[in-house]
């Protein structure tokens, strides 16, 4: 039993001593709050994005020439340059290049992060919007549009509270894909679960405890976030029309 | 509203529109003038046009060229402000296009709280008197999927009713209902028309549009071939291509 009360032992040094384990509690946190405000930055830029691009392809033929049309065209080519950019380059050259060349005058680490992963997550739910948009029946914009309402409210009180519930499991898959994204933002000083572990290391040069612990950690995140979605995706599908 | 019986509410002149270029004319250069009050049957056969037609009435098909009059405003200016002018034309759609993520009063009362600035009291008051009248006032609270086709396509109607519109345009409101459910409908519009509700009626009821109309038109390949009263129109139909169709449908 000697291997045992060695792991007793290492588990000790790992977690308890000196309340090691604080590190892991507060980089649950700070993942957690990371995942968070970078999905909603992303959802809010990824708004933003959908609007111009589905604006774009619904409007842009029947649209009259002018400063409006004109507008209309740098916005969705800016648009689709910022898709392929983030959607084409890794997530961890970006995130370096915004910590240290964009925000190199930013002390505070999680803000930088919120700002990398929020940009980069944007790309993706910004196509996952502009489908959720595209998918609503052009009837429904035609019957909002024949009663006067204009084109935003339009969007705002009929397509897009249609639009959003049927995106709403996708959103939420975003949001389990991007804590796991996550875990490379230690590299640049995000104090996060991963970076809580390798700190761990650091102290006792012991990898396998603080290793395997947020494995089980972020396993049991995903799973927990993957149960709810699915409860979601359920309630939602029993209050179908 | 008798005393402008005869004032022109719309005035449409050389409408065209045409797609892929000008490879499709859906509309060749349609002129025509409906008087408040008028309600006017559109006929043809499919792909003649109708649709492009009522649907560029409120410009929700926006014309390759022509000028329509609504009401003193030119719809087909740019400067126009559309949304407001469409306030006053009420569209019923064959598919009827519901909310469905609202109420049968929410979609009654969202567009006049929105537009013309009434309380929700006052919508709501309002939606009611409405819903009253076609007999459908416990349905308030329902949601659309939980109504049958031809109660979808009454709410649709009085949805646009409470935003008090000047005319009515209707595509086909009644193709897409089960043959029971028709009558309620037909009932609902026949009604409106007695009291006074200028219409514009695309249909393939032909019964209905012989007992209901003030005129008929018929339209075949982007034009007006042929339009006068249903009692011309059913009993001396003139144009071969008219009588080849009424052989047909009739
Ligand atoms: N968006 C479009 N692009 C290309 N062609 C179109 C478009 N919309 C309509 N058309 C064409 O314009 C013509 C007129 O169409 P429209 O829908 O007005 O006919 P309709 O008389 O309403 O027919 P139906 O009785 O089948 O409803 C048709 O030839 C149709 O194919
Ligand atoms: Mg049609």
């Amino acid at each position: 039993m000697d291997w045992f009360t060695k792991l007793v032992e290492e588990f000790e040094v790992a977690f308890i001593v000196d309340n090691r384990w604080k590190y892991i509690v507060s980089g649950i946190g700070s993942t957690l709050l990371l995942t968070f405000l970078s999905l909603v930055l992303g959802v809010v830029i990824g708004i933003v994005i959908a609007a111009v691009r589905s604006t774009y392809d619904k409007q842009y033929t029947d649209m009259r020439a002018g400063i409006g049309k004109t507008l209309l065209n740098i916005g969705n080519g800016f648009c689709k340059c910022y898709l392929t950019i983030f959607r084409g380059t890794p997530v961890m050259v970006q995130i370096l290049i915004i910590f240290f060349v964009i925000m190199a005058s930013s002390r505070n680490k999680m803000l930088c992060g919120v700002v990398a992963f929020g940009l980069n997550s944007a790309a993706y739910v910004a196509e996952i919007i502009r489908g959720g948009i595209m998918s609503i029946d052009p009837g429904q914009t035609e019957a909002g549009r024949s009663l006067g309402l204009n084109y935003v409210q339009t969007m705002a009180y009929i397509v897009l509270p249609q639009a959003f519930k049927n995106i709403l499991p996708a959103l939420a898959n975003e949001f389990i894909t991007l804590l796991k994204e996550t875990s490379v933002a230690g590299y640049v000083g995000v104090t996060d679960l991963t970076r809580g572990a390798n700190i761990i290391r650091g102290i006792t040069y012991q990898s396998f405890w603080p290793l395997f612990a947020i494995a089980a950690i972020y396993l049991a995140m995903v799973m927990f976030f993957t149960w709810l979605v699915g409860k979601l995706e359920r309630r939602l599908k029993n209050s179908e029309r | 509203m008798n005393a402008n019986k005869n004032e022109i509410l719309i005035s449409v002149r050389d409408l065209k529109k045409y797609y892929k270029g000008d490879k499709i004319k859906a509309l060749d250069g349609i002129s025509n003038d409906i008087r408040r009050g008028e309600v006017v049957c559109i006929i043809g056969p499919s792909g003649s046009g109708k649709s492009t037609f009522l649907r560029s009435l409120n410009l929700l098909e926006v014309p390759t060229g022509g000028t329509i009059n609504f009401a003193g405003q030119i719809l087909t200016d740019r400067k126009t402000d559309i949304n407001l002018c469409r306030q006053k034309m009420g569209m019923v759609f064959q598919h009827f296009n519901l909310f469905p993520h609202m109420t049968v009063m929410r979609n009654m009362t969202l567009a006049p709280m929105k537009l013309l600035g009434k309380t929700q009291e006052e919508a709501e008051s309002r939606a009611m008197q409405l819903l009253t009248r076609v007999g459908l006032a416990d349905r308030a609270q329902s949601y659309p999927s939980q109504l049958s086709g031809g109660q979808k396509q009454r709410i649709a109607i009085v949805r646009a009713m409470a935003m008090d519109p000047d005319v009515i345009l209707f595509d086909e409101p009644t193709s897409a209902l089960d043959p029971e459910m028709v009558g309620e409908v037909l009932d609902l519009m026949k009604a409106l028309a007695e009291d006074g509700m200028t219409m514009v009626i695309v249909t393939h009821e032909m019964g209905f549009a012989r007992e209901v109309a003030d005129r008929i038109i018929f339209v075949d390949g982007g034009k007006i071939v042929e339009e006068g009263t249903p009692e011309e129109f059913f009993t001396n139909p003139k144009n071969p291509r008219l009588k080849d169709f009424l052989s047909k449908v009739l």
